[in-house]
């Protein structure tokens, strides 16, 4: 019992000792010893830890100090916390904004200082800040890419997302500027095209089997937008055996939707890292906490597809597209677990599997 | 003043109208004939707009025979599988809802223990076991159960002993439920689930119980009519109750017989897939003739979830018409206070009728699972609208005391209908959500109109 007390004593100590020396090594200096923060919306969803870790890798490996702080779901918290920030002085904050209107005042506050911010993952408008993300509208290319390389001509079905849900338009959008050409000459039909409530696989499942019913089961490729609904469409292509015939798209690179691909029942589920996300936000934060200016930062190019067309930096990600032949990255990365990956695999059937 | 009541009830029958006798002789509730006609009267619309849309707009009554999509045997027997669930469920919540409650629950209870048997199933038991054992899907099924039991009796709990409405404790379990299945898989898709657990859903062959095996349930069911009918008139016999006129059981009899019969013949006339016939034929070494795979005569059947449902709906209505529970349920909807003061242990009952709607529940979370092949937290999410919708349909009261299972079952097949179809005919999903909830106040509103003219 009093050991662990000791031990407990020694631990607080120790950790006291550490933001001690902390504290002491933010005097200024050329290269190393900035501070970047982040303000998060909320820890709630797994991902963020996966970029939080990412980006932390790349911060202390500059010899910078990384500060987070986590709004908890709140605008108001978010406000509050980006207040504190800039009294301790940071040299760069990357926001992941709750909400992206209500952010503005803050972003001013952060401009006013004198600091750097960055849009991370999520839009808010403001000339100054630099914004990072995924390009949207190119997942949409990227899976309409996919199944065309699949099956070039044929009864295309579309299962888009919530009617609600501005992505599922983007989306759209990609994949409808990818086919445009197949679909004026009259080589891809669209036999059935419809939103799915909430983005839930069991109502595209209804969905897909109202399809295959109407068209006599002559679908030859469904352009899924995500993968849990891609989900509800293999099942019902399974019920009439075809299941790996025909072409399925999806994305978000859920751990069963890359089974799928490895089982071939999907074609294809567009990956986007967020690793891949933290490290480039990471390595634009050191930067600019370097002084560097905007421009001279790799990726970077205008952007002015907001809500309100503000004209802002920004760097677009490409999502990675997952297939059979490009397996090998989400397992190479630790997305997956080989295992997970290719259960129920034939083996010499795919080659990532073995 | 004692004669004149009878005098007036004598000059009602001697006015009775041969269609009103016709239904005291029958016993048949006139508002199930309404509901089956509205339901008729869907399908064939249904049908005749898919006709209309596919010949541009025109309605060619020759070649209505060949264009249409609705009432076919695979979109009949689609509709019977994706009925099944909603279903179930709303079984349960008639009895819930004739006891003056109501349960926002279910749909998010299902997306959790949907969740809890597939995590059970692949993550736990498969590693374990290998992932051909047979115990899988039985665990899988009794880990659903128990934790519908569970949670059903945990929210009759806090609304019987503790006291707390009913509207609020399942509000509660609503968002607490949804935010628990988020919790355990942090919104993972956990797939696939075991084989044999996926014959609970209905998608693989092996789920379809075949031709014969139809045809024999169908003749059954009419043997279970011609020997209810029996003990029905002996037991009137015996308490000096009138008789149904023979002229009324011969009806009865043949018009239920047509009906098992007719659904029989209906999903019997769906032939296999043909790439799932060939592969079954392929695998069986049996030559595909050459008409195609239709040749080999392979017919879908009755499915196993739509033989889960007749099986939950019969259960049911035993429980709630000819048990002690069932009455005392009744009595409770009817007057809480006088139920009460009868001796009825209310607390209890309402604790048994909210844990059985856990079990339900989860019946329909083994359904849903299943037939998706996967469990996510999204599964299953505001089906407690739909289960609600089909038991106020199906003529339930919401102020207590009224309603039968067949009625919430007939309901949820309307609603299931109605989006099937929209969904058939490439509606605007925007235009389908508006269709479905003025058919939900219009139902009601019918409903109103007809007990007061009864009144």
């Amino acid at each position: 019992m009093k050991s662990i007390k000791t031990l407990l004593a020694g631990a607080a100590l120790s950790a006291l000792a550490g933001a001690l020396t902390v504290g002491v090594s933010t005097a200024p200096a050329e290269a190393a010893g900035k501070k970047i923060a982040v303000s998060w919306k909320t820890f709630q969803e797994e991902r963020w830890k996966t970029d939080e870790k990412a980006i932390k890798a790349v911060v202390e490996a500059a010899g910078d100090t990384y500060i987070s702080a986590d709004a908890q779901g709140s605008a108001s918290k978010q406000a509050s916390d980006i207040e504190g920030l800039i009294t301790q002085k940071v040299d760069v904050i990357l926001v992941v904004a709750y909400d992206s209107d209500a952010i503005l005042p803050s972003i001013k506050k952060i401009n006013d200082a004198g600091l750097k911010a960055i849009a991370y993952d999520v839009q808010f408008e403001d000339p100054n800040a630099l914004y990072i993300t995924f390009d949207n509208i190119g997942v949409g290319r990227l899976m309409a890419k996919e199944i065309v390389k699949a099956k070039p001509a044929g009864n295309y079905a579309f299962i888009k997302g919530d009617k609600g849900d501005p992505n599922a338009t983007f989306l759209f959008s990609g994949i409808t500027e990818v086919l445009k050409d197949g679909m004026d000459s009259g080589k891809i039909k669209n036999v059935c095209e419809t939103f799915t409530d909430g983005w839930k696989p069991d109502n595209a499942q209804k969905e897909m089997e109202q399809c295959l019913t109407k068209q006599k089961n002559k679908v030859d490729a469904v352009v899924s937008e995500n993968d849990g609904m891609a989900s509800g469409v293999v099942a019902a292509l399974k019920a009439q055996g075809l299941a790996g015939s025909v072409p399925v798209s999806g994305q978000d690179g859920d751990l069963a939707a890359i089974n799928r691909v490895a089982l071939g029942t999907q074609t294809v589920s567009i990956w986007k890292d967020s690793r891949a996300l933290g490290k480039a936000a990471a390595e634009a934060a050191v930067a600019l906490a370097d002084g560097k200016a905007v421009a001279s930062i790799p990726g970077v190019a205008k952007f002015n597809k907001g809500k309100k067309g503000v004209e802002m930096n920004a760097i677009l990600l490409a999502p990675t597209p997952i297939t059979r032949d490009t397996l090998n990255l989400v397992i190479d990365a630790g997305w997956i677990t080989k295992d997970k990956a290719c259960a129920g695999v034939k083996a010499g059937s795919v080659k990532s599997c073995g | 003043m004692s004669a004149a009541p009878e005098a007036s009830t004598a000059h009602l029958v001697a006015v009775e109208s041969p269609s009103k006798r016709f239904f005291r002789a029958t016993e048949i509730d006139t508002r199930l004939l309404g509901m089956v006609g509205a339901l008729i009267l869907i399908w064939v619309g249904m049908d005749l707009i898919g006709v209309w849309k596919d010949q541009g707009f025109t309605l060619n009554p020759l070649a209505i025979w060949d264009n249409h999509s609705f009432l076919t045997p695979r979109n009949l027997w689609n509709l019977l599988v994706q009925t099944s669930a909603i279903a179930v469920m709303s079984t349960g919540m008639v009895l819930i809802i004739v006891m003056r409650h109501i349960d926002l629950s279910v749909g998010s209870m299902l997306s959790f223990i949907g969740v809890i048997t597939g995590v059970a199933q692949v993550y736990w038991l498969s590693p374990w076991l290998g992932s051909e054992s047979p115990v899988i899907w039985i665990v899988g099924i009794l880990v659903a159960l128990g934790a519908g039991a569970l949670l059903g009796a945990f929210n009759g709990f806090l609304v019987a002993y503790a006291g707390i409405p009913s509207f609020i404790v399942t509000l509660g379990g609503l968002i607490v439920y949804s935010g628990a299945a988020w919790w355990v898989i942090r919104g993972e898709t956990v797939a696939p689930m075991d084989a044999n657990f996926e014959l609970i859903g209905g998608t693989p062959s092996g789920a379809w119980i075949g031709g014969k095996a139809s045809w024999a349930l169908a003749a059954f069911i009419c043997l279970a009519i011609v020997v209810g009918i029996f003990t029905n008139r002996s037991a009137r016999a015996r308490f000096k109750f009138p008789q149904r006129p023979i002229w009324a059981e011969v009806f009865l009899l043949v018009v239920g017989c047509a009906v098992a019969l007719g659904t029989a013949w209906v999903v019997n006339a769906y032939p296999w897939p043909a790439k799932v016939a060939e592969a079954y034929a392929a695998e069986h070494k049996i030559p595909i003739p050459p008409d195609g795979a239709d040749g080999l005569g392979l017919a879908h059947g009755f499915a196993i979830p739509m033989l889960i449902a007749l099986a939950v709906g019969v259960i049911m209505t035993f429980m709630a018409t000819r048990t002690r529970f069932g009455r005392y349920v009744y009595a409770i909807g009817g007057n809480p206070e006088a139920a009460e003061l009868a001796g009825v242990n209310t607390r209890f009952i309402t604790l048994l009728m909210f844990m059985t709607m856990g079990i339900l529940t989860a019946v329909s979370a083994c359904i849903t699972s299943a037939r998706l092949d996967a469990a996510t937290n999204s599964l299953g999410q505001t089906n407690e609208l739909y289960v609600i919708a089909a038991t106020v349909i199906g003529g339930t009261s919401l102020a207590g005391g009224v309603g039968t299972i067949y009625g919430a079952m007939l309901g949820a097949l309307v609603m299931q209908s109605l989006q099937s179809g929209m969904t058939l005919l490439n509606f605007d999903s925007a235009v389908k959500d508006v269709i479905v909830g003025s058919v939900l106040v219009f139902a009601v509103w019918v409903d109103q109109i007809y007990r007061r003219r009864q009144a």
